[in-house]
């Protein structure tokens, strides 16, 4: 099991913005996590990638090296006065990571970001920004991917760059938790879905089956 | 850990370099001091060595704060603190990166404001060079590993944050009052009796903020908004 949460619970003053939320993710799976805005969503994946500590109920990941994981937030953690190649060397090197030149110009390429590399990364568009974000993720090869509408400011070319990205880390092994308010689109990627609503996990189950839940639903 | 705080070192002196923005006011603040007390001076009025050297440590003080201030603003532009906490290195790192990058950002920032002690505040230095090199590299130390912590507290937005840096930084008094004496013994040349004393009081308050850096960082730079 790559990742255990266990009645986690999370409260902003004394309003719950949820609780009892147990889930397990295994390796090679992609769990879709829905909700309307404000269910908690982005809160409860800040949980699982340890930035935020639950107030009740325990989250635990058992990644076989400490750092393997790659979190895609809401903002780019970019360094604007860098240019794109100094900002995957920095993170590299942060990470310990023994990296060639070639190695990050590949990393570019394969983000459609080579073209770009010397260039200041505040001078990025939200969309290119988010993919100097992804190749900061996919140098470090992660076991665990946690992703928060990644897809964010992207144009049709860079989401199916991402969705392929997606299945081919779920293929090498990661496990990945994926926010999404494109349903149709991302829920036949998925293996499990996830719905927050009311403050607790409304559903829990195969895409499949909330695929088929969602057709009834609007039915 | 050293290599990330190497790495974390140069990466802010290359960005806050390119900035310029930071850097700037830090020195201009520093100079400004100095030449408001230059006019405070009547026209056959001396500055004593102790006064100049206060106002020279004032004027490093000042520019230490923007200086920390800027540096841990360069975390918060597109929520990088989010990432360097998810790192597999021990935030210290992220302490002792900035602490390194400070420290140095604050010699240059004295390396201008020496000579405008001298030529705003009409200071003759007659101590060796040595003696003065021993003292702003002792004092810078302990200036710098504090620094680096109320750096981290004041990007901080809970009120109880605001407050741990008012009570932090009357803990620099002490260090400074040293750094002043010995700062005085520098520019006078007089030797003073009780330098040694005073030399010990700047290493012992050295390590108590070293100590601080290290056991402290960790929760405060964790703590969640």
């Amino acid at each position: 099991m790559l990742l255990r949460l266990d009645k986690v619970a999370k409260f902003y003053g004394r309003k719950i913005i949820f609780k009892g939320v147990s889930l397990e993710l295994e390796a090679g799976r992609i769990l879709l996590l829905c909700g309307a805005n404000g269910a908690g969503k982005s809160t409860l994946l800040k949980i699982m990638a340890g930035l935020i500590r639950p107030d009740a109920g325990r989250a635990a990941h058992t990644l076989t090296t400490n750092g393997r994981l790659g979190y895609m937030g809401h903002q780019t953690f970019i360094y604007p006065a860098m240019n794109a190649l100094e900002n995957l060397r920095f993170w590299a090197g942060m990470h310990g990571l023994e990296y060639r030149a070639s190695d990050l110009a590949a990393l570019l390429q394969r983000v459609n970001l080579l073209p770009f590399a010397a260039e200041k990364a505040g001078a990025f568009s939200r969309g290119m920004a988010q993919r100097l974000n992804l190749a900061r993720i996919l140098l470090l090869e992660p076991e665990l991917l946690l992703l928060d509408e990644p897809a964010t400011g992207m144009d049709a070319p860079s989401r199916a760059m991402l969705e392929a990205e997606i299945i081919a880390a779920a293929a090498r092994g990661a496990g990945i938790v994926w926010i999404s308010h494109s349903l149709e689109a991302d829920l036949p990627r998925a293996h499990q879905a996830a719905l927050l609503e009311g403050g607790r996990l409304a559903f829990l189950g195969s895409a499949t089956d909330y695929a088929r839940l969602l057709t009834g639903a609007g039915a | 850990m050293i290599r990330a705080a190497l790495l974390m070192a140069r990466k802010d002196l290359l960005l806050l370099c390119a900035r310029g923005a930071g850097l700037a006011q830090a020195l201009l603040l520093g100079l400004l001091l100095l030449f408001i007390f230059s006019l405070a001076r009547g026209i056959a009025e001396e500055f004593s060595a102790q006064a100049a050297s206060a106002v020279f440590w004032m004027a490093t003080l000042f520019c230490q704060v923007l200086i920390f201030n800027a540096l841990y603003a360069l975390e918060e532009d597109n929520g990088q603190r989010q990432a360097l906490l998810m790192l597999p290195v021990p935030e210290q790192s992220i302490w002792a990166g900035k602490g390194l990058a400070g420290m140095v950002i604050l010699l240059a920032a004295q390396g201008v404001f020496i000579p405008a002690t001298v030529v705003f505040l009409d200071q003759d230095i007659q101590g060796g060079l040595l003696g003065g090199l021993r003292l702003i590299l002792t004092a810078d130390l302990g200036l710098a590993a504090a620094g680096s912590l109320l750096g981290a507290l004041a990007q901080g937005r809970a009120a109880r944050e605001s407050l741990l840096s008012v009570i932090i930084f009357p803990l620099l008094l002490p260090l400074l009052l040293a750094a002043i004496r010995l700062g005085a013994e520098a520019i006078s040349g007089a030797g003073l009796e009780e330098a040694e004393n005073w030399f010990r009081l700047l290493l012992v308050f050295d390590g108590l903020f070293l100590a601080a850096g290290l056991a402290l960082f960790g929760f405060i730079y964790n703590a969640q908004e």
